[in-house]
């Protein structure tokens, strides 16, 4: 693995590979998932899932279910406590009540002694339905004729989960006036397109598709709510977004957030897709029962019932001068959100027109609803869509230009002060250099040998994010025997807590192993925002950084009275602080816990405190090459190599930044060859499982490489700037370029299936 | 009907445990024996997440019936440390970093040891090929290749030494 | 799950006794991993059962033996693995050694029985193709004593199998293989692994003693139709005839014709149909190749 670093001090700990601090419990099986947990007189939920995509509820039956010994109750919307209802926002409607929107809308839930006895009385409960005209398809959904996905016009979208991955100023229209499906859209303009079209001298366009996708966390979404008798809520959830979760659920339930305690339980995976859902919806059956419910979906009730990402439609028109020049991109962006808004369409609309330097744009963007499931997010929520199509008409017009791709990128790429579509200016970016790392991979040095084979071919793409940004905290505290305990409010999903016990030891001057980290619940911990969005090594590793500061100093000062030594004149290592020139002067952390926590102890206790708010964004961008051999006679890809150069500013646990890059990668891959949700024309999920949804295997994943790229932002931790998401964006781009460089069939489609590259090749009748 | 009473050996500790018909390993396991570590990713045995040992064989629990696996010995991932010692395949999956969420570990974990008993010496194919039947979907799974090699050149040596 | 019973015989006498007595409703559980997934998920053909009686235990289905004129005998508990790994299956019949290693995972392969892969009857079983290219036959054992009948004839439909309540699927007989045969299995999945076949492909081909023609040849297909199927024109076009590369060919476009496949959410019609032609050409060359080299 190679790392392409600027010249930069020489730390202790931070930019060094070190294990994650939970890695042996979890090779032991000891960490306790939110499914692992116990609470005494627990009840399992069990939801109906609507098995039609567009109703009417006639009449829900629940006696025979009631009938089942073990079972406790069956909850319709009109059980449920008095609550906050938003027709426009997923998780507000904690069950359907009269209108189901999409094909596994819950409509009622079962609660009973154990999870089998829930089951099988679910599948009791008898519900009437009157089957409405449901509309599956985008495009279809945007002609005037087709039926509304819903009745109602959207008020008031909830957009929290996207401003969590992406925080950018820029206007969203609401939905016209008369009834439509479209929710919302946005327009870019810069320059004049048509103008830029004209002094081309390639232009090429198409239609790119994008399939539906599921995060596919391998845990399943899992929740256990409790109200005691005091009034106090207590929520465990598999959630990114503790305080988010907290803030929603309190609004909906109308109870105050200092009585509502959420604790994210180890999560098994999120992507931006355990934010929150049905926290609301747990909390008031738990408040109805007054009992502790738990809630653990299935993998089919998961991939029916949850956020998956959207499908999309991009139709794109960009232009070329011979030297190489882009001079204009002309761009239709459609999303599917499913049956409530919520869809990517603005960082979709932002990065294909902020990927490159591009002085003639015309974007335009459109959220549509179906009634499929909503959406949420995944990894760079938007993004794969739109590269899916630029990073392909990118190499389509370079080879009309025969020019070579990667320069033709290098030459276009966007630099420190480019300004997005919407004009705000990029700061410091690594898309170059990202870039000129890939020229230097073996697969691309090798690529003219590579197409020697008749089928083989190397593919190149580029793929960036921008980044949400949210304020955070974190303390400090110093124990009675010198170690040192650092507490984040950030559920630790990427191994964020292990940089952080890195910084504190960095700041502190001390072996790793003095250092704990713990993510408190809500009540304990000081607030951080949603672990999404790639910001939180950004953000709370900024506030640890503080915090360990605050520690150090207060630290200095109990030593600089003890020893009678000014604090400059001090210095600390190992948990020892010592005069400078004076090794007898010192004194041990361990003295110094003692002296600030015993009985009548001198000081006060040490706490440092470090608080911060966030407001520049600290974009990243990848460069991703792949190698790949087509079987020109059944279509099937086979990835043989492959490699991703990131810019992740600096890498505070490089072992951590090669891990998300890689992992970013092989979804990038999934996306690319095998994923997709498929729908029948009445709006049924035809693949809820993992049989038939294909998540790429072992067998399909070749070891990647990874090249750190560090060009360091300009707010972040010694320079780290966002890492998790960038690596997803790429991967179809990457994939169809390669596909078209050895056996020369453009495919516009993702995934790339066997059958889409043999329609492309043309051996496909009918 | 009352439930019936089957005998599991688990980690080398014999149990006898009343079940339901439908009950599967997995839900026994995790329910009534308290052993967390085996997850269950899809119930369908397509993820991996539940892998156990049973008989010697490596199965996904959440598709055995627990009354099928009455009389039978089942490893687990807790089973896999000895006297506080991580086994070879946990500590270079620690070492290498093939470690992120960790849902997948106690699976992916069984499933490489599995594979080193009955190959001691693996290619990266034949590794690629044995955890197949182990999505992983945080890692992309390079780490893992790499640690599943490592623990199996680290127990050719110490095999050679002890 | 709903709730139901649970059997557990140690042999098959009592097995079959089991579903004389409880009547109606029972279904034999082999390695489970169809089975229990249909119960769980409710993508079960049949009524839900009322009870289960496991195969588990039966000695009588785990029957595993090579005879120099009756072939080989393989006992329907045998798990993929076991059959996959077998030294008789691997050199005699690689075909079913190719099928039974590519059924789901390791973990998959340790509890599937190659009999539960057969009794399914999905159209995509991937040992049903080289037990029908092999020729296999299939011993059932029931109230009314026991039958031979051959694999082509024992599936009705998807799900669907000639077993009458209370009958089971005890073994196989493969008959042994022609002097220069060779056979093969493949089938075609997006993933490398862990997958259904949208099209399996077997064949096992025999050259006359001097090489230069087809002597016999059994071209067997899955999923594309609704149960497994022998490619019969096509194996006729080519019996007796020079293995040229022109005739291969036609009887690779006959085996297309004689395909009946559908869409559905694995493939559509068309690339069922295209693969095929594809795959069986690919496969006839390959083990006419084999078959000359011996």
């Amino acid at each position: 693995m190679a790392r392409e670093t600027l010249e930069r001090p020489r730390f202790r700990h931070v930019g060094r590979p070190v294990d994650r601090i939970d890695a042996t419990a979890k090779v032991t099986g000891q960490t306790v998932y939110g499914d692992d947990l116990r609470l005494p007189r627990l009840l399992h939920v069990k939801l109906v899932h609507a098995p039609v995509a567009h109703a009417r509820i006639r009449r829900i039956g629940a006696s025979k279910a009631l009938a089942v010994p073990g079972v406790e109750a069956v909850l319709t919307a009109a059980d449920l406590p008095p609550h906050r209802t938003n027709p426009d926002a997923r998780a507000q409607v904690l069950l359907a009540s009269d209108e189901v929107l999409f094909y596994g809308q819950p409509v009622a839930a079962v609660l009973a002694r154990d999870p089998y006895t829930a089951a099988y009385a679910r599948d009791l409960v008898e519900v009437e339905y009157e089957e409405l005209p449901a509309v599956v398809d985008p495009l279809e959904a945007m002609r005037d004729d087709a039926p509304l996905a819903r009745t109602g016009a959207i008020r008031d979208a909830d957009r929290s989960e996207e401003q969590g991955h992406i925080t950018v100023e820029a206007q969203q229209e609401q939905a016209q006036s008369h009834p439509s499906n479209v929710s919302s859209s946005i327009t870019f303009r810069r320059g004049d397109v048509e103008a830029g079209f004209a002094e081309a001298d390639a232009v090429v366009e198409g239609t790119w598709r994008s399939s539906m996708v599921h995060q596919s966390y391998i845990e399943p979404h899992v929740i256990i709510a409790d109200y005691d008798a005091s009034g106090e809520l207590s929520i465990w959830s598999s959630t990114q977004a503790p305080f988010h979760v907290r803030h929603e659920v309190a609004r909906t339930l109308g109870l105050p957030e200092a009585r509502v305690r959420v604790t994210a339980t180890e999560v098994g995976g999120g992507f931006g897709g355990k934010i929150y859902l049905y926290e609301p919806l747990v909390a008031a059956l738990a408040m109805a029962v007054r009992r502790p419910v738990k809630l653990t979906m299935s993998r089919r009730e998961d991939m029916l019932a949850a956020t998956p990402a959207p499908q999309a439609v991009v139709q794109l028109k960009a232009g070329m001068k011979a030297d190489g020049t882009l001079v204009a991109l002309q761009a239709r962006v459609i999303y599917d959100a499913g049956a409530f808004p919520g869809a990517p369409v603005l960082p979709g609309c932002l990065l294909i027109g902020g990927s490159y330097k591009c002085p003639n744009l015309d974007i335009q963007g459109f959220e549509v609803l179906t009634n499929k499931v909503s959406v949420g997010a995944l990894r760079a929520p938007g993004a794969p869509h739109v590269a899916f199509a630029l990073e392909s008409a990118m190499d389509m017009l370079a080879q009309r230009l025969e020019l070579d791709p990667l320069e033709v990128r290098l030459k276009n790429a966007v630099e420190k002060g480019d300004p997005l579509p919407s004009g705000q200016p990029y700061p410091a970016i690594g898309l170059k250099e990202c870039l000129e790392a890939i020229a230097r991979t073996d697969i691309w040095r090798e690529r003219r040998r590579i197409r020697q084979h008749p089928h083989r071919g190397v593919g190149l793409a580029v793929g960036g994010w921008l980044g949400g940004l949210q304020p955070a905290s974190a303390t400090v505290g110093l124990n009675a025997d010198g170690t040192i305990n650092v507490t984040v409010g950030a559920a630790d999903i990427t191994g964020t807590n292990t940089s952080f016990a890195q910084i504190a030891a960095e700041e502190l001057n001390l072996p790793l192993e003095m250092v704990s980290v713990v993510t408190g619940d809500t009540r304990t911990a000081p607030y951080a925002g949603m672990s999404a969005g790639s910001k939180t090594t950004y953000t709370v590793g900024r506030a640890v950084k503080l915090a360990a500061e605050d520690a150090r100093q207060q630290i200095l000062a109990i030593a600089s009275q003890r020893l009678e030594v000014p604090a400059e004149e001090l210095e600390m290592q190992d948990g020892v602080v010592r005069a400078r020139g004076q090794p007898e002067k010192q004194v041990t952390f361990r003295e110094l816990g003692r002296l600030t926590t015993g009985f009548g102890a001198r000081y006060a206790p040490i706490v440092g405190r470090g608080a911060i708010t966030a407001r520049r964004q600290a974009p990243g961008f990848t460069a991703q090459v792949a190698e790949v051999e087509v079987d020109p006679d059944t279509g099937q890809v086979t990835v043989l190599r492959y490699a991703v150069a990131q810019d992740v500013g600096f890498a505070i646990n490089p072992k951590s930044v090669e891990g998300q890059m890689q992992g970013g990668a092989a979804q990038g891959l999934g996306i690319a060859l095998f994923e997709e949700m498929v729908y029948d024309e009445k709006g049924r999920l035809l693949n809820p499982n993992l049989l038939d949804y294909r998540l790429p295997t072992a067998r399909d994943v070749p070891p990647i490489e990874a090249i750190i790229v560090e060009v360091p932002s300009e707010e972040g931790p010694y320079g780290a700037r966002i890492v998790g998401e960038p690596s997803i964006v790429p991967g179809p781009a990457a994939v169809a370029n390669a596909v078209a460089d050895a056996v020369g069939a453009r495919v516009f489609e993702a995934p790339l299936t066997p059958e889409r590259v043999l329609r492309a090749l043309g051996k496909l009748r009918d | 009907m009352p439930k019936r009473v089957i005998t599991l050996t688990v980690n080398g500790e014999t149990h006898e445990v009343a079940v339901e018909p439908w009950w599967t390993l997995l839900y026994t396991v995790r329910e009534e024996l308290g052993l967390t570590g085996s997850k269950e990713g899809c119930g369908t045995g397509d993820c991996g997440a539940c892998s156990m040992l049973l008989d010697g064989r490596l199965v996904t629990s959440c598709i055995v019936l627990a009354v099928e696996a009455d009389g039978c010995q089942v490893t687990t991932i807790e089973g896999l440390a000895q006297g506080g010692q991580l086994h070879p395949v946990q500590q270079a999956f620690v070492e290498k970093g093939a470690v992120q969420c960790g849902y997948c570990i106690p699976g992916m974990v069984m499933a490489a040891y599995d594979l080193l008993r009955r190959q001691p010496d693996p290619t990266l194919e034949e590794v690629r090929l044995a955890l197949a039947g182990n999505l992983c979907r945080c890692t992309g799974y390079t780490k893992i290749y790499e640690a599943v090699l490592a623990a199996a050149e680290r127990m050719r040596l110490e095999g050679a030494r002890g | 799950m709903r709730p139901f019973a649970h059997f557990a015989p140690r042999s098959l006498d009592e097995a079959l006794d089991i579903f004389r007595r409880e009547g109606e409703g029972g279904r034999p559980l082999a390695g489970g991993t169809d089975l229990v997934v249909q119960l769980k998920e409710g993508g079960h053909k049949f009524p839900y059962p009322r009870y289960l009686v496991s195969l588990r235990r039966l000695p009588e289905l785990r029957a595993l033996g090579w005879h120099e004129e009756q072939g080989l005998r393989l006992g329907a508990g045998l798990t993929m693995a076991e059959v996959a790994s077998n030294d008789w299956v691997r050199q005699r019949y690689p075909a079913l050694a190719d099928g039974a290693g590519l059924v789901g995972s390791r973990q998959t392969m340790n509890m599937a029985t190659v009999g539960g892969n057969v009794c399914n009857a999905a159209p995509s079983a991937d040992t049903a193709p080289p037990l029908l290219a092999l020729e296999a036959q299939a011993r059932i054992v029931g109230p009314q004593g026991e039958r031979l009948l051959p694999l082509e004839e024992f599936w009705l439909g998807p799900g669907e199998t000639v077993l009458r309540h209370g009958e089971l699927l005890t073994e196989f007989l493969l008959p042994p293989p022609l002097p220069r045969s060779a056979s093969l299995y493949r089938r075609h999945t997006p993933r490398q692994q862990m997958d259904i076949a949208v099209v399996g492909v077997a064949v096992a081909v025999a050259l006359d003693d001097g090489g230069r023609t087809l002597k016999k040849v059994r071209i067997a297909l899955g999923a594309v139709a609704p149960t497994p199927i022998r490619a019969r024109r096509a194996e006729a076009a080519l019996e007796g005839q020079a293995p040229s590369p022109e005739a291969i060919a036609r009887a690779a476009a006959i085996a297309q014709e004689e395909a009946r496949p559908i869409s559905d959410v694995r493939g559509s019609a068309a690339l069922r149909r295209h693969l095929v032609g594809v795959m069986t050409e690919r496969l006839l060359r390959e083990a006419i190749e084999r078959a000359r080299r011996g």
